[in-house]
């Protein structure tokens, strides 16, 4: 395996580096659970996983269900996932991350 | 008295025999003076969306500009009776020489080495350049003030163009304690940097052991970043770091120094205690 060989291996092999960041959440819509992406999927997604993360955090704290009830317009599972919609792990743990879990 | 009538009774012949001719090329001195700036102005604009270099578009608009204004200076000039020979010949030898001139003499004028939007250093000052003219360039820095600084002294100075090249490298130093995982903390701090959608891949990241300090050993990330992103790019994966070698449990070194008390058999401090009366020397 020639050295050009091997580095293509490593950079398509070890760490697929994402080209944006999306928003991934659920809407609740009309007592229906919607799923939604911000931005959507037909925009540009972002190029920072710190400011998508971030502004995850702060969608789903401006829309958090009040306790067990899920209202109209509230926000769960509010996670951030790469272009392909593959969830992406939390920069500051290095785990998977949701915002405002909700198993229903 | 008379002299003055006499002057006006000229006027009047000659009003009478040219007037037409004179109000005409009045009209198309006019008339051609607005069709030229507008032209220019159109001109500007349309180049402007093809041709990123501000300074070939304005001198090409100038030269075309130039040409324009000889022309309608021709045709009035024509319109009252000069003969079009000499006066074409005239105005090409001025205008083929200024344009000579511009062309020999601009690489001797000196010109700042940035654009209007670039981000420079020059002097103690950082900021975004808003305009130039010709004695000062107006410079905004990041924190919301305005500097007009004379281009005299940024001729003289040391500036640094942000924008002159598209790249740009960040440089994450961090010192890890002596007894934490080396090859650990290198490999946690390289897929830190891959795995950023803005670092470019190629150059590749690199991670170096910079030194082996007294505090701890010195890692250097190196990786390339967009000239837009960098400074957003360099904070938020400072960030990172510092988050993902918590999680990993991988911990910094902090300036720390060790005191260590040698107790000797003659040495007086040893019954050195707040009621002890201090020698006098």
């Amino acid at each position: 395996m020639k050295l050009t060989e091997g580095m293509q291996l490593i950079a398509e092999g070890w760490i697929v580096k994402p080209e944006g960041f999306r928003v991934k959440f659920q809407q609740m819509t009309n007592g229906e659970l919607v799923t939604g992406y911000s931005p959507p999927e037909t925009d540009t997604p972002l190029d920072s996983d710190v400011t998508t993360w971030r502004y995850a955090w702060k969608l789903a704290m401006a829309a958090s269900p009040e306790g067990d009830e899920l209202h109209d317009g509230c926000l769960v599972n509010v996670t951030v996932v790469d272009e392909k919609g593959s969830p992406i792990r939390y920069y500051a743990t290095g785990k998977p991350e949701i915002f405002n879990p909700s198993d229903i | 008295m008379n002299e003055q009538v006499g002057r006006f009774q000229e006027l009047g012949r000659l009003m009478q025999n040219h007037g037409l001719e004179m109000i005409t090329a009045l009209v198309i001195l006019i008339v051609g003076l607005f069709l030229t700036k507008w032209t220019v102005k159109k001109l500007r604009e349309i180049l402007g969306k093809f041709i990123n270099n501000t300074a070939t578009v304005s001198m090409v608009v100038n030269s075309v500009g130039v040409l324009l204004l000889g022309v309608v200076i021709t045709a009035s000039a024509m319109e009252v009776g000069a003969r079009p020979g000499p006066m074409v010949a005239a105005m090409m030898i001025v205008v083929l020489s200024t344009i000579g001139i511009i062309v020999i003499f601009r690489p001797l004028i000196p010109t700042l080495p940035f654009k209007v939007g670039n981000t420079v250093k020059a002097g103690n000052l950082l900021g975004k350049v808003e305009a130039t003219t010709v004695l000062n360039t107006r410079l905004r820095t990041f924190d919301g003030k305005t500097f007009f600084v004379p281009n005299r002294q940024i001729l003289d100075d040391i500036v640094i163009n942000y924008h002159f090249t598209k790249t740009r490298r960040i440089k994450i130093d961090v010192i890890i304690r002596y007894d934490q995982d080396l090859i650990k903390a290198k490999r946690v701090l390289e897929a830190l940097m891959i795995e950023d959608a803005r670092i470019l891949p190629k150059p590749n990241p690199q991670v170096y052991v910079l030194e082996l300090g007294l505090n701890g050993v010195r890692l250097g990330g190196r990786c390339w970043v967009n000239n837009l992103k960098f400074w957003v790019t360099q904070c938020e994966m400072l960030e990172k770091t510092k988050l993902r070698f918590d999680a990993e449990g991988i911990k910094f070194a902090y300036s720390q120094l060790e005191v260590s008390y040698r107790k000797e058999e003659d040495d007086w401090t040893e019954d050195l205690s707040p009621d002890t009366e201090m020698p006098e020397n």
